[in-house]
């Protein structure tokens, strides 16, 4: 489930860096009209921070989120008490 | 497994006390806070005056007609801290990907000052705005991304930011574990960082990917980001003196120098502040230092080849420009530069002879470097424009006023005060423990 999640995001991040970069921002090309310099939609560029935010993101949700593999894993106790927690 | 963390070993006995002074106050701390504080009030009013009543108090005017630059002393030190944080992120994404245990103590010294290098060089980009807010509206809605200034003020200083960010955050959360364990102000901010961390071997195995997959993702976008940066100034064909296709390495690899200069300065100083010799050895700096020779020595390289490149095929007005560095107005600071770079590089070479100068050439070597680089960004980015116009303008000429300086101290200011700030609230050094176990 973890992996599913942390894949998903990572796809959504590159998703949304390609559609800002090529189809949400300004034509590509050999500039001839303002419509090579203006963004085709406003945003595109957050739109584009954000996707690489999202890639990274991904590395957080990988090592946050809990694993069937730590259960009955111990791994800081001291007095008794869990602590990391 | 469980039973060994109970107490976390620092040096050869077993403590119930944050290590490196971690929450406690001392005197020379104080000292530094205060003077940087100091530092940082002057930067603020500085600003505060250049906010109230314009740009005009700077000594940046246009191009031609008002005999000036545009860019000045702000964009010089974008260029300086962008290329700072690039040594610190990549020393650590090295170090990861390539499993270099000697480099380990050093190397959240190094994302600490990515991040903080990176904060200031987003608050120089800020102060060179005669409007902030309005730029900061106004640069994600109309940005572009495939251009070169977006690259570098916007991908550079938001997306490798926030890589760096993640990357230490992950890193730390061992060491955070480990603190959280000792009882004080600062233990629900460690068991927050630690985030759930137990370090169980599902936890570090986890982590042993999540970083190394993190180091093989920043390493592109590091090259890719410091190349744009160079790109600002490379692709501009009506810019002589910017023109050049080696405009981005050198920039990559000046980012280089002046990065691993100042991680070693800043390491020495912890080195001494912390009491550290175990750890922070002298081969640890044998290492950077001889990373450091190596940088300085293809930087040269590049330099050399650009200048001849300007000088042989360049021309009219490349070869003004040329002329300006060489026996003109920057003359001084032109070859100020190269004896900065050839005495830092005659230090490094002479600790192969005497090994026990490692720590001391390095550190002269790595400020020599940094003050290099501080001057050769001034040298790229003044006199193109004050010599390169292509129309017939006289040549122009821009001396920074104190309100530039002012800013800028601030801004030194304020990066050593997050850096003092950040190791009196967590080990700026890996703990010994976590740093025995990666390595097994």
């Amino acid at each position: 489930m973890r992996r599913t999640i942390v894949f998903g995001w990572l796809i959504a991040g590159f998703f949304l860096q390609a559609t800002a970069y090529f189809f949400l921002g300004a034509k590509l090309g050999i500039p001839q009209s303002p419509a090579n310099s203006n963004p085709r939609v406003p945003y595109a560029g957050l739109v584009f921070i954000c996707g690489v935010m999202m890639v990274f993101i991904s590395a957080v949700i990988y090592e946050l989120l809990p694993d069937r593999e730590d259960k009955g894993q111990t791994g800081d106790v001291r007095d008794g008490r869990e602590y990391g927690r | 497994m469980a039973q060994r963390v109970g107490t976390y070993t620092y040096g050869s006995e077993p403590t119930e006390r944050l290590p490196y002074g971690i929450g406690r106050v001392t005197g020379p701390w104080l000292f530094a806070a205060a003077l940087a504080a100091g530092a940082f009030g002057f930067g603020v009013y500085a600003y505060y005056r250049q906010y109230t009543e314009g740009e005009v108090i700077t000594g940046m005017r246009d191009i031609g007609t008002m005999g000036g630059t545009p860019w000045g002393l702000y964009v010089v030190f974008i260029a300086y801290f962008v290329g700072v944080s690039f040594a610190g992120i990549i020393l650590a994404a090295l170090i990861r990907l390539m499993n270099l245990h000697q480099l380990k103590p050093v190397a959240r010294i190094a994302e600490v000052l990515t991040v903080i290098a990176l904060v200031c060089a987003a608050c120089c980009v800020l102060a060179d705005l005669g409007n902030p807010i309005r730029g900061l509206l106004n640069l994600p809605r109309y940005a572009r991304p495939g251009s070169p200034l977006f690259g570098t003020f916007t991908l550079v200083i938001s997306g490798y930011m926030f890589a760096s960010l993640v990357y230490l955050y992950l890193d730390s959360r061992r060491d955070a574990m480990i603190c959280a364990r000792v009882p004080g102000r600062l233990q629900t901010f460690h068991r927050i960082w630690a985030a759930g961390y137990r370090d169980t071997p599902a936890q570090r195995r986890r982590h042993y990917t999540a970083s190394f997959w993190l180091a093989i993702a920043i390493v592109p976008l590091l090259v890719t980001a410091h190349s744009t940066l160079g790109f600002v100034f490379g692709l501009q064909i009506g810019r002589p003196g910017w023109h050049s296709a080696l405009q981005a390495p050198s920039f990559v690899i000046m980012a280089g120098v002046s990065g691993t200069g100042l991680l070693i300065v800043a390491a020495a100083i912890m080195r001494r502040a912390l009491g550290e010799q175990e750890r922070l050895t002298g081969e640890v700096f044998r290492w950077l230092n001889n990373l450091l020779l190596v940088l300085i020595l293809a930087y040269l390289y590049l330099w050399i080849v650009e200048t001849l490149s300007s000088v042989y095929q360049g021309g009219e007005q490349e070869v003004e420009v040329t002329r300006a560095l060489f026996t003109g107005e920057y003359a001084t600071l032109f070859w100020l530069v190269l004896a900065l770079l050839l005495s830092a590089l005659a230090l490094l070479i002479a600790q192969f002879f005497r090994p026990g100068l490692a720590l001391v050439a390095g550190v002269t070597a790595g400020v020599l470097v940094n003050v290099a680089a501080i001057f050769k960004r001034f040298l790229l980015v003044i006199p193109s424009q004050t010599h390169g116009p292509l129309l017939p303008y006289s040549p122009g000429h821009y001396s920074p006023t104190w309100v530039e300086y002012g800013v800028v101290i601030g801004l030194f200011g304020f990066g050593t005060l997050l850096f003092i700030g950040f190791a009196k609230t967590f080990p700026i050094i890996h703990l010994p423990e976590a740093e025995k176990e990666r390595a097994a």
